[in-house]
Parts: C-alpha cells; sequence; structure tokens
C-alpha cells in the first residue's frame, strides 16, 4: 500500500519528483495518465476529475515516457512511423524527427539500426520519439538512468528549455537530487509510507 | 472391393517387435526415453482397448443418452487439456475457450453429420468417429493458439506499455498478437490439406479403404472432414482469442497483465 501527500502539479513548469526506491515515484506517474487506478483518493487534471476524463485522450494530453524502452527492430526512422501509425498520425519529416533528437541529444543519422544501439543511445531515441507528439504533460521516468553526465546534462537542459518555449509541463520522476535541483523549478520529495 | 481380413491374437502381437526395434535405436542414440516408450505403449493398447470395448457396446445397443455422454465427455476433455496447458489466462479467457470449444466443435459435428452425411445425430457410427476427429482438431489448434497468444503477452511486455502510454487503445495493441497466433494455428490444418494425397494418404480415408469402401467414397469423406476441420479449428480459435482478449482489459483501458 502506497500512501501519497496531497500533490500539486504547477503548469508549464519543470517539475522533479524524488524519493527513495519503492515510494511510488512510477506507480504515482501511472496513476497520473490513468493506466493504473488508486485504490481511494483523487487526482484532478485541469480541474477535472481525471476518472470522469476519456483515458485515451488523457494519456494522449499527459505522456508517460517510462523507464523500460521499447524501440521495434529497424531503423530510427521506423520506429519514429512505427510509432506514429499505431497513433493513426502522419509521420513527422525528417528534419522534424532530426530536430527532436537533437533535443534528446541522440543526433544519430536517421537510417542507424536501434538494435545495435547501446542502452543509452535507445533511451535518448525512445525519449525523442515520445516528445515529438508534443504533449501538453510529458512524464519521464528516470530519464537519465542509462545515460552518463554529459549527456544527461545535455538532453535535461534542452528538454527544459524546450519545454519552457512551448508551455509544456513537464513530470521528472529522478533519484539524482542534484539533477532534481539543477533542472527543477520544483521538487516533490516523497518518503517510503510505513505500513 | 474385398472386406477387411481380421487380424488374429498371435498376429497381432508381432507388431510389437517393431518396438524392439525403437528400443534399440533408443539405446544406440542414448535417448533417455525408455520408460517413456513403455508406458506410451502400455497406454496405447489399454486405452484403445477399452475404447474398443465401450464402442463395441454402444453400436450394439445404440441409444441417445450414450452419444451424448460421450460428446460430452470428449469436449470436457478437451477443453480440461487447453486449460491445464495455458495457466496464463484469467477467469474470464478461460469461459471464452471453454464456450467456443464446445459451441464450435458441437455445431460443426451437427453440421456434419446431418447435413453432409445426411444421417442422425444419435448414430454411433458415424457420430463418434466424426466428432473425435474434429473435437480432437478444434482442441490442437486452440491450444497451439493460446500458447502462441499468451507467449506473445510476455513477450511484448514492454512494447504494449509503450503504446498503452502513449495512447493506443488495447484493441490496437491486442488484435496483431490475437490476429498471429489465429494464423499459427491455422497453418498446420491448411498445411496438411496441401499435401494431402500427394504426401499421405489420411488417416479416415485408409481405414474406409481397409475396410472395403470404394475409394472415390473415401474421398468424398476425407474432403468433406478435411474442409470441416478447417472450419472448426478457424471458429473455435477465432472465438477463443477474440472474446478471450477483451477480458484482458476493463473500461478504463487499463491492461492486467502489466
Amino acid at each position: 500500500m502506497i500512501r501519497y501527500p496531497n500533490i500539486k502539479i504547477a503548469k508549464g513548469k519543470t517539475t522533479f519528483i524524488h524519493g527513495p526506491s519503492g515510494c511510488g515515484k512510477s506507480t504515482l506517474l501511472k496513476l497520473i495518465n490513468g493506466t493504473t487506478s488508486p485504490d481511494s483518493g483523487e487526482i484532478f487534471y485541469k480541474g477535472n476529475n481525471i476518472e470522469n476524463i476519456d483515458t485515451i485522450d488523457l494519456r494522449r494530453e499527459i505522456l508517460l515516457v517510462a523507464q523500460s524502452v521499447f524501440l521495434f527492430t529497424g531503423t530510427i526512422e521506423e520506429n519514429f512511423k512505427k510509432y506514429y501509425e499505431y497513433r493513426d498520425h502522419d509521420a513527422p519529416s525528417k528534419e522534424e524527427m532530426e530536430k527532436f533528437l537533437k533535443i534528446c541529444s541522440a543526433e544519430f543519422p536517421l537510417e542507424t539500426r536501434c538494435e545495435t544501439m547501446s542502452g543509452g543511445e535507445r533511451q535518448r531515441v525512445y525519449i525523442a520519439i515520445f516528445l515529438s507528439f508534443m504533449p501538453d504533460v510529458l512524464m519521464l521516468d528516470e530519464p537519465t538512468s542509462a545515460l552518463d553526465n554529459t549527456s544527461s546534462d545535455i538532453m535535461m537542459s534542452n528538454i527544459k528549455n524546450f519545454s519552457k518555449d512551448n508551455e509544456m509541463t513537464t513530470i521528472v520522476v529522478s533519484h539524482y537530487l542534484t539533477l532534481a535541483e539543477k533542472y527543477g523549478d520544483e521538487i516533490i520529495a516523497l518518503e517510503r509510507s510505513k505500513q | 472391393m474385398r472386406e477387411i481380413a481380421s487380424i488374429s491374437i498371435i498376429q497381432f502381437s508381432i507388431v510389437y517387435i517393431l518396438l524392439l526395434v525403437v528400443l534399440a535405436v533408443m539405446k544406440k542414440a542414448k535417448i533417455n526415453q525408455t520408460k517413456l516408450l513403455f508406458v506410451a505403449s502400455v497406454r496405447l493398447t489399454l486405452q484403445l482397448t477399452l475404447a474398443g470395448f465401450i464402442l463395441t457396446y454402444i453400436f450394439e445397443n445404440p441409444h441417445p443418452i450414450f452419444i451424448l455422454m460421450y460428446l460430452t465427455s470428449m469436449i470436457l476433455f478437451a477443453i480440461h487439456r487447453v486449460l491445464s496447458k495455458n495457466k496464463c489466462m484469467n477467469r474470464g479467457f478461460k469461459i471464452a475457450v471453454s464456450l467456443s470449444l464446445a459451441c464450435s466443435g458441437l455445431g460443426i459435428v451437427i453440421f456434419f453429420v446431418t447435413a453432409v452425411v445426411g444421417q442422425s445425430i444419435f448414430d454411433p457410427q458415424y457420430v463418434i468417429p466424426l466428432s473425435g476427429m474434429i473435437i480432437g482438431n478444434a482442441m490442437t489448434g486452440v491450444n497451439l493458439a493460446t500458447k502462441t497468444f499468451c507467449e506473445s503477452l510476455s513477450e511484448k511486455r514492454q512494447q504494449m506499455e509503450s503504446l498503452l502510454n502513449l495512447g493506443v487503445t488495447p484493441q490496437k495493441i491486442l488484435l496483431p498478437m490475437v490476429n498471429q497466433a489465429l494464423e499459427t494455428a491455422m497453418l498446420p490444418t491448411l498445411n496438411s490439406m496441401l499435401g494431402m494425397g500427394i504426401v499421405s494418404l489420411p488417416g479416415m480415408m485408409t481405414g474406409q479403404i481397409l475396410s472395403g469402401t470404394l475409394p472415390t467414397t473415401a474421398i468424398l469423406y476425407q474432403i468433406s472432414i478435411m474442409i470441416a476441420i478447417c472450419a472448426v479449428v478457424c471458429l473455435s480459435v477465432f472465438g477463443s482469442l477474440y472474446f478471450g482478449y477483451k477480458t484482458l482489459y476493463n473500461s478504463r483501458n487499463q491492461l492486467f497483465y502489466l
């Protein structure tokens, strides 16, 4: 059983959720995008209880980039196209794809096959694809878990600037406090709830 | 055509010599399955002897209640085999599999015996062998389909989670896996139809020819039973998976397997 305090996420800001393993950081993100439901309590988005919002619409507005990266077998370009096909959208232009890859510090040729990439490279490509959908709220679950410090800094700085320019709300779950202090407009510290 | 030659017990027992050949090959190849060969041979002999006695009794004393009991136990056994082999299914999925097997199996048996063969559904000479072939193949098909689908579910967890987070509906995520499992289950039947008559003479046709039926009649039976098998595999697998996959998510589009 995980108990959360009352939490408010500020619109258009970058909010970091920080806390020890097992305190429910990732579960909180799943509760917010409706892929799991709370036993009790309520979650409001733009003043509406999320239980009253269509879950598919909700997940398209509040996009969760999970910690476990999944890329289809194929090139980076094919992955963009495949994800957009699932969303019934036309894939972005090559220039657009390259723009989002650059934001995520993943400037690899679009022809690069994803199965040949390292864990960190795959993570950045994955985030770039999700970011390209331009959601109202972007939730990143441990986005730098497979990245070195330099790549983490470049990516987080770029995502923060991009979010600010596009009035995108960003929620980042991370157990790196230094990252949270450096890039978070707000930090929410969770504690492991007592049984 | 001549009538089939009856085999005496002594002649029959000669066939077990072939098992000694199998045993010798297994020993030479260091296949440590001697016990399995022994158990399988004993079970084959006992089960078929018992079935022979039961069928003889039913043929001599035909009664609808025997047919109903035979069909019911056959369907229950088929359902039990599929459910016990595939542990990943939830309760709703199990119900979908059971109903699909029972309805499509019974439906095709009734259609085949009454409409195609033109006999009474309570005539044991037709219902028992034909329902065995039809329901047995349905069981194999559903077994293969559910196994493929369950493996696909566990292999594609990350893909499912990613797509769900992206706002893709569970139907759109799961349907390709359903279709793939349906195709996998249908392929053995379709392949056997392709090779039939060239690669092998099928069991039922062989049996009919041995017992003195004209090959032209046996062919008609074989073609129609193969089409019936193809239909029952398709219907039972389709029903199991299409009704079954809907039990894997709720009205909030949350997947239960994540």
